[in-house]
């Protein structure tokens, strides 16, 4: 009563708008996209973390690295992967040779493992060689490496490096088409809202508007409050969306490389929620999600503007 | 000045049975002049001051209202503004049910986003004039048809319009209550404001002379 009473041009919209269920409906829809989003999102860090690297980054896996070499002449002592180090010193093209220690193995085991240790098992050596751009392993070179440590391994990063970016553009591609359907589906939910409020206030509106009110005036007065109901939906959507997007970056974190307290994998959920709520609240989320998390209400909030003024000014169009 | 040039209109796409609502309307009338618009009932009055309040466009011919040409290709805001300038006077009064009689007659003022403190006092002086003062609170629902169309009148003048279009303003009105209205808008007139009355009553009219447009059949016949 009093609200409608500060405006008093006879609108009153605080009760022509189907208020609550539009709140709701922007709510659920403003959940959607947080974690859809949040899913592109966490797909983009995966991959780009998995593929990061220079960009012709090759790993040889040596198994049975303490063996010795099988070799024509017996002149090379040593281990297989000594010999296989010695023989990629030789090449060209190579810009750096790093053998993976006990510790880079742990780390790079750790998401797939656990903390269980690695030392019990029996893992081929993993050595990283940093190509010059361009620059290729050739045939010759792979085959004697394979001839002196048999069952070598030769992957090329590259491969699957391409593999995972059109596994994670395809997977941006979804994201996006889903937000925009969801997006465009709260549009039409907001349009229809809209025009049922303008079908309450026909007579209200058809006064003002032989009164001399604009279109613009008219279309403002409607667009506000929607504006406001869609922006408290989509803020209320976004907080509903935090817990399960902050247990959901907490548990990825060891895969997309951010720091955080270990997991313990209980089931108990209240303490992993505490954990995910604090991480996430100091930062353990990549910033691109919390920006985007933080832009929902606001983006809501204009779809939800240029909706009505859309609609409003087209029902306006009736009269002269 | 209002200029009207062959105009005609009819309800509905296309004219029922070739009867047009309005035929070939001529008219002018300058700045500051009153005049009553008679005829029978259904000869088109309502519908002509429809028009000239452009709540409809003419589907033929020319019409200047207020020295701006109107048509279909006139752009919103232009009328719109130019609405702002007009006050009508609706047979159906036409209130806004959600507000207040003070609020309805306020409401021409704040569309102007006028001062609070300017639009209470004008606000005041008409709801004392007309004898409204008591039922200034009530919604239009509330109140009996004389009040709702004093409210009415006091919603069209409250702007002091350049043109002010008026449909049977004083019908749910007593004879000395009506006289005293119609007193006021040849006062109006007066003023510089054109303005239009339509009425059955002839008393009134005889009461003060004037002008008359002659609507019948949707034809009009000036006895000027
Ligand atoms: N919505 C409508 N659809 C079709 N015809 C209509 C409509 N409104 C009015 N008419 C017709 O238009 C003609 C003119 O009506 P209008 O209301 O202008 O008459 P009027 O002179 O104001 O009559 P009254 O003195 O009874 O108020 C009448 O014949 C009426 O039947
Ligand atoms: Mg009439």
């Amino acid at each position: 009563m009093n609200k409608h009473k500060r405006v008093r041009d006879g609108l009153a919209l605080s009760r022509a708008l189907p208020d609550r269920s539009l709140l709701t409906m922007v709510a659920a829809m403003s959940l959607l996209i947080a974690l859809t989003f949040t899913a592109a999102v966490g797909a983009q860090s995966l991959s780009e973390r998995w593929a990061r690297g220079a960009a012709n980054l090759i790993t040889v896996q040596v198994p049975d690295p303490d063996k010795a070499p099988v070799t024509d002449n017996h002149t090379t002592g040593g281990s297989r992967v000594e010999a296989v180090l010695g023989t990629l010193k030789t090449a060209p093209d190579i810009v750096q040779l790093h053998r993976l220690n006990e510790q880079e193995l742990d780390a790079l085991l750790k998401p797939w493992l656990g903390n269980t240790g690695t030392a019990a098992l029996p893992l081929p050596a993993v050595i990283e060689v940093d190509l010059t751009a361009g620059g290729v392993l050739s045939d010759d070179l792979v085959s004697t490496l394979t001839t002196i440590a048999p069952g070598t391994l030769i992957e090329k990063n590259d491969d699957w490096r391409s593999q995972l970016h059109t596994v994670a553009r395809s997977l941006l591609f979804c994201a996006g088409l889903a937000i925009a359907l969801v997006g465009t589906i709260g549009a039409a939910v907001i349009g229809m809202a809209t025009r049922l409020g303008l079908g309450s206030r026909r007579e209200s509106v058809t006064i003002l508007h032989e009164l001399g009110a604009s279109d613009g005036y008219v279309a403002r007065r409607f667009a506000s409050r929607v504006a406001v109901l869609s922006f408290l939906g989509g803020l209320a959507g976004t907080l509903v969306s935090l817990p399960p997007i902050a247990i959901l970056s907490h548990l990825m974190a060891p895969f997309s490389g951010a720091v955080s307290s270990t997991t313990q994998n209980g089931e108990n959920w209240f303490p992993i929620l505490k954990d995910s709520l604090l991480a996430f609240w100091h930062g353990a989320a990549p910033q691109s999600l919390l920006i985007g998390l933080g832009c929902i209400p606001f983006v809501v909030t204009l779809i939800g503007w240029v909706t009505a003024q859309v609609i409003v000014r087209v029902w306006l169009r009736r009269l002269p | 000045m209002i200029r009207l040039r062959d105009v005609s209109w009819h309800h509905g796409t296309l004219p029922h049975e070739g009867q047009a609502t309005l035929r070939n309307i001529s008219l002018a009338i300058p700045q500051g002049g009153f005049r009553w618009l008679l005829g029978p009932s259904g000869a088109g009055k309502s519908t002509l001051l429809r028009l000239l309040h452009m709540e409809a466009l003419p589907r033929s011919g020319d019409m200047e209202i207020l020295g701006t040409e109107i048509g279909s290709r006139s752009k919103r805001s232009t009328l719109a503004r130019l609405r702002q300038r007009i006050g009508m006077i609706h047979q159906d009064f036409r209130l806004m049910p959600t507000l207040s009689v003070a609020d309805n007659i306020a409401l021409p003022l704040r569309l102007q986003k006028r001062m609070e403190g300017e639009i209470a006092q004008e606000v005041d002086a008409l709801l004392d004039w007309l004898g409204l003062v008591e039922r200034k609170k009530a919604r239009p629902v509330e109140l009996s048809g004389g009040e709702q169309q004093r409210t009415a009148i006091a919603r069209a003048v409250i702007m002091r319009p350049s043109l002010l279009l008026a449909d049977e303003p004083t019908n749910a009105l007593e004879d000395s209550q009506a006289a005293r209205v119609i007193g006021m808008l040849r006062e109006l007139s007066d003023l510089g404001t054109t303005v239009i009355v339509a009425t059955h009553n002839d008393t009134l009219v005889q009461r003060f002379p004037a002008p008359a447009l002659q609507l019948r059949q949707g034809r009009l016949f000036s006895d000027e």
